[in-house]
């Protein structure tokens, strides 16, 4: 089956074609997508600032990341699911976009950062996480993620209007 | 002047034909700028939100985190109506009939009397009551993330 072919079974599916005839399920699916990104997006934010030391860098970071780690990891699981449902009620469409494909790109590319991040340093942030300023390869992380994960988002509110092209 | 006339004026507007005249992707500008605003705006008070409601960062400073964030949200608010002035000017008269457009700023208008009400009074101090601090947080999330709603909503009716 091509990727193609797979958007179409997706998108002719029962809950592809609810979602869209639905009046109320797509905006609030969209609007829970966006709350998603405020919990997943917006409390990475603050860790990666502090990663940078220009938020709350009096803070210990391991305060930050033990307390939002469940916070953004929940917001990143309904940014997810969500993000599947919008795909799958607009697959056909979305599937021909290449800036779907970047997008998707970037995610895999924050995805491997947050890893490497939490290997290396993440596990032993109580040896290091009281110091205001932190190690380079820390700092570095922290603008890799904020960058990254700003390109996502700017890609992915870019979907609809490079969709007229 | 009624409201339908003065957005039709506002749509006719040489500032409009100006905004109009531009190519697509400077209003898809304007709809970025608007997120990063909205991300901003409601990351800072979820943050918050998690210390008043006792379910997150316990060992902050709540004045710490009010006063680290408050520039945040106001320069998240400062974003969101810029962006959000030059998204509706050339297309007012389509958001008259917009029941949910409407409602946002209903909306709106209450997120922000509590958040320069009881919500700063809370986060002014170091250890607010905490029912207080927690009917605080919740109708601060429940208005703030409302808000997104409506707006999210209006593109679709």
């Amino acid at each position: 089956m091509s990727v193609i072919e797979f958007a179409q079974v997706l998108y002719d599916s029962e809950l592809g074609t609810a979602l869209r005839e639905s009046i109320y399920a797509f905006p609030i699916v969209e609007g829970l997508h966006l709350i998603g990104l405020a919990f997943s997006f917006g409390l990475l934010m603050f860790i990666d600032l502090r990663l940078l030391g220009v938020f709350l860098r009096t803070v210990p970071a391991q305060d930050l990341l033990h307390s939002l780690r469940p916070w953004l990891l929940g917001g990143f699981l309904i940014t997810i699911a969500t993000g599947v449902l919008l795909f799958i009620a607009t697959a056909t469409k979305i599937i021909l976009l290449p800036v779907f494909y970047i997008k998707l790109g970037l995610i895999f590319l924050a995805g491997i950062n947050a890893i490497l991040f939490e290997l290396k340093w993440g596990r032993n942030v109580d040896a290091w996480g009281t110091q205001s300023v932190l190690p380079t390869s820390i700092k570095y992380a922290g603008l890799i993620s904020l960058m990254l994960w700003s390109a996502v988002i700017i890609t992915g509110r870019l979907i609809p209007y490079l969709n007229y092209e | 002047m009624s409201i339908p006339e003065l957005f039709k004026a506002i749509q006719t507007s040489d500032l409009s034909r100006f905004i109009g005249s531009q190519n697509h992707l400077f209003c898809a500008t304007a709809q970025l700028f608007h997120i990063a605003g909205l991300i901003l705006l409601l990351a800072s008070i979820v943050l918050v939100s998690l210390r008043l409601l006792g379910i997150g960062l316990p060992n902050l400073s709540l004045i710490q985190l009010s006063k680290a964030t408050k520039w945040l949200v106001w320069t998240g608010l400062g974003l969101l109506t810029v962006s959000g002035i030059v998204i509706f000017i050339p297309a007012a008269t389509n958001y008259a009939p917009n029941t949910f457009f409407w409602s946002k700023f209903i909306l709106l208008a209450l997120a922000l009397l509590l958040h320069v009400t009881l919500y700063r009074k809370v986060t002014a101090s170091e250890n607010p009551n905490p029912l207080i601090a927690k009917a605080t947080a919740v109708m601060s999330l429940t208005l703030w993330f409302s808000v997104a709603f409506a707006g999210r909503f209006i593109g679709f009716f």
